[in-house]
């Protein structure tokens, strides 16, 4: 065990205040240095402008395009386990990582097109409840409540808690003993569930806990969405006789668009990428359990197929890029960036 | 002169065997030196406890000499190991079970203790659990690790003896108490019952898995038969069993030597100690792996910090600290001469264990064991789970682990 | 529009069920509105409160099919290991300083190159901002295994500097991205003016648009805060040594394979909850915002 003594203060303290003032120290001195040479050696009409960019773009560079470099070149290689130090790079073991990833296993068992089609499940359910929850909830919330502020208070605790935290207690409530899912269940004369062993119910959890987590977020932009619509829109659909559900789908729903639709997408991003729910709420490890991002992190760190996880990385990526460009030429998103 | 010669020779045969242990001398003279100790031994099992009181203890002899002791689950410090070592970031000491040693060889990250130790003294059947490719690559703590048959006598006078009598105890228990209890989702709970099915992971080679037999799709029959039967909880965890067990809602458990120590506070007298029930198909006993508890030595140590391990593992395997150890954890030890105390003779407990491993079988230390593990775990949840049937999830427990083995060249 | 010349009194309530039901809703409705709302609540809040209660659970009984909150011999055993026994202050200590780090570098690398940004039209800035709302897009996961290589290879595995490195790969482009979306919002006219009086870029940019851009500078900092306080990911790939594992690490040491200490686990979690979602729930409305913040055209 590790207390926290003094000496660890102050030794974490220097080792991250040395990392800040280096920091700090080099953005100044790479600024300097490019607003000098950009002003004197080029003679560059907006020489603050280098200044001001530099800094941030060599930082990019530096973390982004640096490691996918990398990832590229890892992408060719066979480094694993027994081949850290020295892998061998070439074309020959890219082609080889490339056709595994959809030819064998990506884990031990479990092929490439189940777990991106299950990822395609996984995400669609996700981002299903949580509009139509949210948006519901956010219906209901959306008018004069004696208790709205506590309403509005307790449905947004799913998202204030931590979500490893959130993660590791709904696994322990999967339980088949212990867990007030399957002790309520036995009360109302419904047998336990197994939830960690058996593939289908370990699905049904993991999207049940998902749901819990994600329903606050959309409630919370629903709402304020809802808010922001004048509400003479409203008075005027009354005047003209118009029902609850013609005013939603004709006032609310266009209104809300503008603020949602970014919300939505969001949510499918951040749906697609969850690393947290799939991974703790699967205790027992079932590869039918996995999305692509819990199986890349298994073949790199669980087996060591760095190489092959590389690889395996590109192609989720390649997924993700073809459905933002889609997304961006539907949408015309690009046009905010432009002007 | 030949004689001289003669004599010579002989004392530079003996004189690795002599030098090869650290003096008092040697420890008293390291500078402080802080040593970063990775265990898989738990609280829960009491046995993290004894871990820092053996730290202790030799930190008072040597002042000079501290340990930061952490505890990790097997299967994390495996992964945490592998993934701190290849970035140079090695913890100093690991005190693990067996087959780490094959992916660690494999990835170059432990060290031989051949010449760092006199290895006569230990136990040859642990120090084969750890030698591969002509090397030792770890020193014996404890020797079993094996899997055995607890049970609380309060709630059973005398365990079945075969499967036949396990099995025809469904319904026999008051309500609210399993007959039987264990860890239903890792394989290593398996292999004793193949091997009573006369089923092994591997042909003669020792490398090749051999998983799709009629004793595994008998293995597996049988296991699904016990949760069929309501002799074992529908889903059950090491934790839920354990917890079970202590809290005196399951009669018999099978768990491992690790956990005497804590049954044995929790139960005191009533805990008994016996075999796995023989299979009454094959008359065989099940034979649980033995491998048992070893330090291993990252690859770059050296100086100071390797004069300091040496040193404690010295005080560990020595005599006083194994009878110490075969007393708290009820663990047989990994030194020969402590096998002589009379603990062990004398205690029912001990006589149970090594009783048991007497039918065991060494655990294998090849790195293939690896892809073996991983492809049984899922497909034993799967029968378990009735999603699938016992001779496919052994078609596709041999599938999985020859391709593992094809990927890891 | 609200008419504002009428004083506002608090009506009482039978009053306002009246008028509930002149605004064209029944009681029976908003009674079943209530309704919903409460179960939604009680949803909410139920698997919170059995942290509580496994967390007051005395140490000899952790497991255990009752589903009282509160258990009859509640004891705060638990706290005191996990505040005492266990290296808890260690993993809130590491956690503290990682986060705070990272904001800090989110800041300093975001707020004037956002500027740029936003004031000058130049040569690749439609790329370059396509290139950071593509990094968006971009799990950590897809980074870890190079950026786990690249740690390897300076010896920043188990350094706080290496997972505070990993975090402003995700923690950058997004506060450059709100950062802009922010100055977009503040008129270029005042540093105009404030140009012709004779001041230079930098002074305003300092003086004028810094302090403007408060609460913005204020979302980049809580958002990166957030965002690395709850990651357990990176940290999984980067720490292993007991010494500096952040909290989330730290939890799930507590709740291993073989050895779940569910008490401490459940007392640790609420003592982490309950200033982390205390902040959240006090900031929720700037990090909602914020996160339309992007999306809100200045020009």
């Amino acid at each position: 065990m590790q207390s926290l003594t003094s000496q660890i203060i102050t030794n974490s303290l220097g080792q991250v205040g040395l990392t800040v003032l280096a920091l700090v120290a080099g953005v100044v001195l790479i600024e300097l240095l490019v607003y000098l040479a950009a002003g004197k050696i080029f003679h560059a009409k907006n020489a603050l402008v280098y200044m001001l960019l530099a800094p941030a773009v060599i930082g990019l560079a530096l973390l982004i395009v640096y490691p996918i470099v990398l990832e590229l070149r890892l992408a060719f290689s066979n480094m694993s386990l027994r081949r850290f130090k020295n892998p061998d790079y070439g074309l020959a073991q890219g082609l080889d990582n490339f056709k595994l990833i959809f030819t064998e296993p990506v884990l031990k068992q479990v092929m490439f097109f189940p777990v991106f089609l299950r990822t395609i499940l996984w995400t669609g359910i996700q981002v299903v409840f949580h509009v139509t929850l949210g948006l519901g909830l956010a219906l209901l919330l959306n008018r004069k409540l004696l208790l709205k502020g506590l309403y509005k208070v307790l449905l947004v605790i799913p998202w204030a808690i931590p979500q490893v935290i959130a993660c590791l207690t709904w696994r322990g409530e999967f339980h088949f003993e212990y867990g007030f899912v399957n002790i309520l269940l036995k009360a109302v004369g419904i047998p336990g569930v197994q939830w960690k062993s058996d593939p289908f119910w370990n699905f049904v959890a993991m999207n049940i806990t998902n749901i819990w987590l994600g329903v606050p977020f959309m409630m919370v932009i629903c709402l304020g969405a809802l808010q922001s619509i004048a509400k003479e829109y409203y008075e005027a659909a009354k005047m003209d006789g118009a029902t609850g559900w013609r005013k939603l789908r004709s006032i609310s729903l266009p209104l809300m668009a503008p603020i949602l639709t970014p919300a939505v997408i969001l949510g499918v991003i951040w749906t697609f990428n969850n690393f947290n729910v799939p991974y703790f709420i699967n205790e027992n490890h079932l590869e039918t359990s996995d999305i692509l991002v819990t199986a890349l992190f298994r073949a790199a760190f669980e087996y060591n197929r760095y190489g092959f996880s590389a690889a395996f990385a590109i192609v989720i990526f390649l997924i993700l890029f073809i459905f933002s460009a889609f997304y961006i030429r539907f949408t015309g998103a690009l046009k905010s960036v432009r002007g | 002169m030949k004689k001289l010669l003669f004599v010579f020779l002989i004392l530079a045969s003996v004189a690795p065997l002599v030098m090869a242990e650290v003096t008092a001398k040697d420890l008293a003279a390291v500078g402080p030196t802080s040593i970063l100790f990775w265990t898989k031994e738990g609280e829960a099992d009491q046995a993290l406890q004894f871990v820092k009181l053996e730290t202790d203890l030799f930190s008072r002899l040597y002042p000079n000499i501290t340990f930061e002791v952490a505890n990790k689950d097997v299967e994390v410090l495996r992964q945490d190991f592998q993934t701190a070592s290849l970035a140079g970031s090695a913890p100093d000491l690991l005190w693990t079970v067996n087959d780490h040693t094959g992916p660690f060889t494999t990835a170059d990250i432990i060290q031989p203790v051949d010449t760092l130790f006199n290895l006569k003294k230990y136990v040859d059947a642990a120090l084969a659990a750890v030698t591969l490719k002509g090397k030792v690559w770890g020193i014996p703590i404890s020797n079993g690790n094996h899997l055995m048959l607890l049970y609380n006598k309060s709630l059973i006078k005398k365990p079945p003896a075969t499967t036949t009598e396990l099995l025809a105890l469904a319904g026999k228990m008051p309500a609210g108490t399993y007959p039987l209890v264990y860890n239903q989702t890792e394989p290593f709970w398996l292999v004793p019952w193949l091997g009573g099915f006369k089923g092994t992971v591997f042909a003669k080679d020792g490398i090749t898995p051999t998983l799709n037999t009629k004793p595994m799709v008998d293995t597996l029959k049988f296991l699904k038969s016990l949760k069929d039967r309501k002799i074992v909880p529908t889903e059950s965890d090491y934790n839920g069993a354990d917890t079970l067990f202590k809290e005196g809602k399951a009669a018999m458990i099978i768990n491992g030597d690790w956990s005497l120590g804590a049954y044995k506070d929790a139960l005191k007298d009533d805990l008994g100690v016996a075999r796995i029930p023989k299979v009454a198909a094959s008359g065989a006993w099940p034979a649980p792996y033995t491998s048992g508890a070893f330090f291993m030595l990252p690859k770059d140590l050296s100086g100071d910090k390797l004069t300091a391990v040496r040193g404690f593992i010295q005080f560990v395997t020595g005599r006083e600290m194994q009878v110490e150890m075969v007393a708290k954890l009820s663990r047989l030890p990994g030194l020969k001469d402590a096998l002589s105390d009379e603990l062990i003779t004398s205690d029912p407990i001990l006589k149970g264990s090594s009783d048991q491993m007497v039918v065991g079988t060494p655990m294998p230390t090849v790195i293939e064991m690896r892809a073996n593990w991983d492809a049984m775990k899922p497909e034993m949840a799967a029968v378990l789970s009735g999603t699938k049937t016992a001779e496919a999830a052994a078609a596709d427990m041999q599938k999985a682990a020859v391709a593992a083995i094809k990927s890891l060249q | 529009m609200e008419d504002t010349l009428v004083v506002r009194r608090k009506r009482s309530l039978p009053v306002r069920l009246l008028m509930a039901r002149i605004e064209g809703e029944s009681i029976w409705f908003r009674l079943l509105v209530n309704i919903i709302l409460i179960a939604a609540c009680v949803i909410a809040l139920y698997p919170a409160l059995r942290i509580l209660a496994v967390s007051l659970r005395p140490h000899d009984r952790l497991l255990s099919t009752s589903l009282a909150i509160i258990p009859p011999d509640a004891t705060l055993g638990n706290y005191h290991s996990v505040l005492f026994e266990k290296d808890f202050p260690l993993w809130i200590w590491n956690s503290l300083l990682i986060t705070i780090s990272t904001s800090i570098m989110g800041l300093i690398l975001s707020a004037t190159s956002a500027y740029a940004f936003s004031r000058w039209r130049f040569h690749g800035r439609s790329g370059f901002l396509i290139f950071l709302l593509t990094t968006q897009m971009i799990p950590a996961a897809m980074m870890m295994v190079p950026l786990y290589i690249i740690a390897a290879r300076l010896g920043l595995i188990n350094t706080y500097t290496g997972l505070v490195l990993s975090y402003s790969v995700s923690s950058i482009p997004f506060s450059i991205w709100i950062m802009k979306g922010y100055y977009d919002t503040i008129p270029s006219s005042l540093e105009e003016a404030a140009m012709i009086d004779g001041a230079s870029r930098m002074y305003t940019l300092y003086r004028i648009v810094l302090p403007l851009a408060a609460p913005a500078l204020a979302v980049v900092f809580l958002f990166n805060f957030m965002n690395s306080w709850n990651d357990f990911l990176l940290a999984r790939i980067m720490l292993q040594r007991p010494a500096v594992l952040t909290w989330p690490l730290g939890l799930q040491s507590l709740q291993q394979q073989f050895q779940t200490q569910w008490g401490a686990y459940a007392a640790a979690s609420i003592l982490i909850s309950i200033p982390v979602g205390g902040l959240f729930l006090f900031t929720s409305k700037w990090l909602v915002s914020g996160l339309t913040l992007g999306s809100v055209k200045g020009d």
